[in-house]
């Protein structure tokens, strides 16, 4: 029997007295991929949030690997995420921003390591450019090769595909692939429901309550910008 | 410890590339120093006084500036979130930031230091030696507490207002032992003569640094 990465149980947050999410209940398996469809403001970052323990939730709990998001420990270090800020510090180049990652992370091999995977997003031509000089789309890349690298087992991505062109889409959906097919878990969240080419579970999210989505057709992911 | 080793070096790496901190940090001691020096025009008497004063002001507003940018670096893009995501410890992290702020602050005092000990016609010599551990125990404490409510007043939208609201207040007793202990250095006295101001000094960095380490980790996470 498959093991949840992630399970949520009556999982609430609100800011003042706005509810953001309520009652959110949400299982993801080891090696399983959930897609959370919803429009701007619906909850799908704070959601996100509160799952790598970034923000508490208001009532209710999130368990990774187990542990109760309000107080993660070695869990921590097993997510990898991307959110609507890159994480990239302007100063550095692209190189030296997956190296100080790398380093963080406690990961050998940090110089090979970094140029494997700028050059796995493409960014080859620009590992020396300092991330100041990136455009959304380059720097949104590297954010990816920086939420990869740590090969995490579980992945939270929000909204991966904003701001790629159709190559970087390419890229960006085969490294996601590729992780799941390691048994890496992942939820991602977009505007709308997109094609993955792998089973993905979708749900819908709104009025802070997430929900199984209902079978439509399915476009195949497409540069968004964008929360 | 590699983990504190990698943000520190990163920090450095940062403001060597950039300079922002160090060079605003430095025309701010220049600014403070060519007013006071103007607005006070010390008699020979009231040299060491007066230049102790000077040092402590430019001290503290450099320390002010010099925490802020630093945590605003880390707010920038987000960066701070992946620093608590990661696995290093929220102490570590705060110690690696402690260490940066003392960095700069240290460098800009040396730089003070010389442009105080010209403006206010000081001697060159053992004087100066004797301020050290009054300027070092104070940068330590300044910087501790800075950066940890440098971490709170950056993700606030008027923080640059906030944070010296924040800090002097609680970093006023250090200034008075700070002024009082480099006045006595400057006025040639013994390092004994300034012990128990020197200890006090002491006592607030211990306060600081603990109660810094401690409630950093709230402070950077989110509600």
């Amino acid at each position: 029997m498959a093991r949840p990465a992630v399970e949520t149980r009556a999982l609430t947050k609100t800011f003042g007295v706005t509810p953001v999410l309520r009652e959110v209940a949400l299982r993801i398996d080891e090696g399983n991929c959930a897609m959370l469809i919803g429009g701007n403001g619906s909850g799908k970052s704070t959601l996100l949030r509160i799952i790598a323990g970034l923000s508490q939730p208001t009532y209710g709990d999130a368990i990774v690997f187990g542990e109760n998001s309000r107080g993660l420990g070695l869990a921590r270090r097993r997510i990898g995420m991307l959110t609507h800020q890159s994480w990239l510090y302007p100063n550095l180049t692209a190189r030296e921003n997956l190296e100080f990652y790398a380093e963080l992370y406690g990961l050998p091999h940090r110089e090979d390591l970094a140029m494997n995977w700028i050059d796995a997003v493409g960014l080859t031509a620009s590992s020396n450019d300092r991330v100041r000089e990136f455009s959304r789309g380059m720097e949104q890349r590297l954010s990816i090769a920086r939420t990869m690298m740590t090969e995490p087992d579980l992945l939270l991505l929000d909204e991966p595909f904003a701001a790629l062109d159709p190559g970087a889409v390419a890229i960006v959906g085969n490294l996601i692939r590729a992780a799941i097919a390691r048994g890496c878990a992942a939820l991602l969240t977009a505007h709308a429901p997109f094609d993955l080419d792998i089973e993905v579970a979708r749900y819908q999210i709104a009025n802070g309550r997430v929900m199984p989505l209902r079978d439509e057709p399915r476009a195949a992911p497409r540069s968004r910008m964008g929360a | 410890m590699a983990a504190f080793a990698a943000v520190l070096r990163k920090d450095l790496r940062v403001e060597i590339r950039s300079g922002q901190s160090t060079i605003a940090l430095f025309a701010l001691s220049l600014l403070i120093m060519v007013v006071l020096v103007f607005a006070l025009s010390p008699q020979p008497a009231d040299r060491a006084r007066d230049g102790a004063a000077a040092l402590w002001v430019a001290l503290v507003f450099a320390g002010m500036l010099g925490a802020t940018r630093s945590m605003i670096a880390e707010n920038e893009n987000g960066c701070i979130r992946a620093l608590t995501l990661s696995p290093i410890d929220p102490a570590a992290l705060y110690g690696a930031k402690l260490t940066a702020a003392f960095a700069f602050m240290a460098i800009v005092e040396v730089a003070a230091v010389v442009l105080i000990t010209l403006f206010f016609n000081l001697d060159f010599g053992a004087d100066l030696v004797r301020l050290a551990p009054s300027l070092m125990l104070g940068t330590l404490g300044f910087a501790a507490l800075a950066t940890l409510l440098a971490a709170i007043s950056s993700r606030t939208r008027a923080g640059d207002l906030l944070l010296p609201i924040l800090a002097i207040p609680l970093f006023i007793p250090a200034i008075i032992a700070g002024v009082k202990s480099s006045e006595a250095a400057l006025s040639g006295f013994p390092l004994a003569a300034a012990s128990q101001w020197l200890g006090i000094l002491v006592a607030f960095d211990v306060l600081f640094v603990t109660v810094g380490a401690l409630l950093f980790e709230h402070v950077i996470r989110e509600d």
